[in-house]
């Protein structure tokens, strides 16, 4: 499979913070997921793919060409920003019928009407986007997106403020766009979101690429690190000498009225937590995931590197 | 085209548009109250005396207007949308300093409307209504081409070109011959003077060092623009576009 996108040694500092640091990746035909916590780096690596920023270092080939110096990629290549910013006086309509005109199209209102129609938005396009609701605005932002008819199509958190059936449509057509051999690549800071249309995940962590791979590979790489659980129960020291030995359990720790458990699967361990307790006849009040943000789980990723 | 129409229609917001005409009408109400105590026959020499300073309000007005040409798209984060176009960026710079320009010129013609109107008033003759139309149509050029590039580059742009503004325009190109040739309002004053015949006009304490003349002034804006053009176009290339 051929890359149509290219990043190679990226890195994009603004003073003294790094954005995005070294990172080389290639995106071909179908659905990629980006995937990351906020601040990650996804937007930006989106900007400087779109040529809308300037990369510090390293260089971006999008079908061949360098979007800053050769802008007719532009003909093959489309962003949905990450904002809300649309412009607010415009009818959808217009908004998508200015974009065909500035694509140079032959008949804008027919494209304008065809990509309104691809986004199920024809019924409220003649109506000013300044009273859009945020799931409606994606929508028109998508179809003015799809409007050149792109080989290549960048979502920045595209599902933002979709509601669950709006998300179910935007997901259907992204993977109908990836099926059809158009590079999608999809930022999202939600995996099941990502999960659900993506071939191939990139989890960014701090600027750098963390994993790469199918979802399943990015799942097994989190289940594969220890997780910690906090349990808090009227005995610590009673359930702590529960849980030694028990298969899973890789260490346990008592502070207090709280136990910290550390397994290779927590889940599991959560799930045999009750009935240990009833056996002891302690009394278990909470038990919390101490690290199952999605920041702690791609650090995971980035430290196992 | 559509980029030029599409960037002159979000520059002329009606209320912006209203505050901006009323502050280039400023030398019409100053002709409108003055007038009263200026014989006819002096007229056409004060109404050019104070056309070339209190014009100076249109510069401001001229500022405002074209800093926000692009300002206004990276302010609201939809530059993407005009950005990501397969167009030259030369074009796209053209099409920005075009919209700047169109816009600038637009609010000059409102306030010259009502500067004709209070010298029509006090018994001026038409005599000068085209040079007092080119003057401000230079100027829009000119302020185009230098501030259209300025809110494209600056966060700030409106307190950069102020900043341009006072330092050069009102202070220094009066003390520094060299910097007079810098002045946009100085440059487009000499075409006006050029076209009006106001013996007993104090050219020197108008336009300083610069020479009146429609052709220099023509040239001087000429470089004004492939300067302001070749600026905006390495910014499209190589600056962040957000």
């Amino acid at each position: 499979m051929t890359n149509t996108v290219e990043v190679t040694g990226l890195s994009k500092w603004f003073g003294p913070k790094v954005a995005v640091s070294e990172v080389t990746i290639g995106f071909g035909p179908g659905v990629t997921g980006l995937l990351g916590p906020n601040g990650a780096g996804k937007t930006t690596l989106m900007r400087v793919i779109a040529g809308l920023q300037v990369p510090s270092q390293g260089t971006i080939a999008v079908l061949g060409k360098d979007p800053r110096d050769d802008p007719s990629v532009y003909e093959s290549m489309t962003l949905v920003p990450e904002d809300e910013a649309v412009y607010e006086h415009l009818t959808g309509r217009q908004f998508v019928e200015l974009a065909a005109r500035l694509a140079r199209l032959d008949d804008p209102k027919g494209r304008a009407q065809e990509v309104l129609e691809t986004v199920e938005l024809t019924d409220a396009a003649d109506r000013a986007l300044g009273g859009y609701s945020k799931g409606m605005r994606q929508r028109a932002k998508v179809a003015a997106a799809l409007v050149p008819e792109p080989e290549v199509l960048l979502l920045d958190e595209p599902l933002n403020g979709a509601d669950p059936v709006q998300r179910a449509q935007l997901i259907r057509l992204f993977k109908e766009l990836g099926a059809a051999g158009r590079t999608v690549i999809v930022s999202s800071h939600v995996l099941r979101e990502v999960e659900r249309m993506a071939d191939r995940v990139i989890a960014m962590v701090d600027g750098r690429l963390a994993a790469v791979g199918s979802v399943a590979t990015i799942r097994a790489a989190m289940t594969d690190k220890p997780r910690q659980l906090f349990v808090d129960c009227s005995d610590p020291r009673a359930l702590a000498s529960e849980l030694i030995g028990t298969p899973n359990v890789i260490g346990v720790h008592v502070n207090g009225a709280r136990l910290m458990v550390e397994a290779a699967d927590a889940r599991e361990v959560a799930l045999r937590l009750p009935a240990m307790a009833v056996g002891r006849a302690v009394s278990v009040t909470r038990i919390e995931p101490a690290d199952e943000s999605l920041e702690s789980v791609f650090r995971y990723l980035v430290e196992g590197r | 085209m559509a980029l030029t129409a599409h960037l002159y229609r979000r520059l002329m917001r009606r209320t912006r548009v209203i505050w901006l005409v009323l502050l280039a009408s400023v030398p019409g109400l100053i002709i409108a109250i003055a007038g009263i105590d200026i014989e006819p026959d002096q007229l056409p020499e004060a109404f050019v005396g104070i056309m070339l300073s209190v014009g100076f309000t249109y510069a401001i007005a001229a500022l405002i207007l074209t800093v926000s040409t692009l300002r206004d798209e990276r302010d609201a984060g939809t530059l993407p949308y005009i950005y990501m176009r397969p167009i030259p960026r030369i074009s796209l710079a053209i099409s920005a300093l075009l919209a700047g320009i169109l816009a600038a010129a637009t609010i000059a013609l409102g306030g010259w409307l009502s500067t004709v109107v209070a010298g029509l008033l006090h018994g001026a003759d038409l005599s000068l209504l085209v040079p007092g139309a080119a003057l401000l149509l230079a100027a829009a050029v000119g302020y185009g081409a230098i501030f259209v590039p300025v809110g494209y580059l600056f966060s700030r742009s409106v307190l950069v070109g102020l900043g341009y503004l006072v330092l050069v325009e009102l202070a220094l190109s009066g003390l520094v011959s060299g910097l007079a040739q810098l002045s946009i309002w100085r440059i487009a004053g000499s075409i006006y003077v050029g076209l009006v015949d106001t013996p007993g006009l104090d050219v020197d304490a108008v336009l300083g060092a610069v020479a009146p003349g429609v052709g220099g002034g023509l040239v001087k804006l000429s470089a004004a623009l492939v300067l302001g053009t070749a600026v905006l176009t390495w910014a499209l290339r190589r600056r962040d576009a957000l």
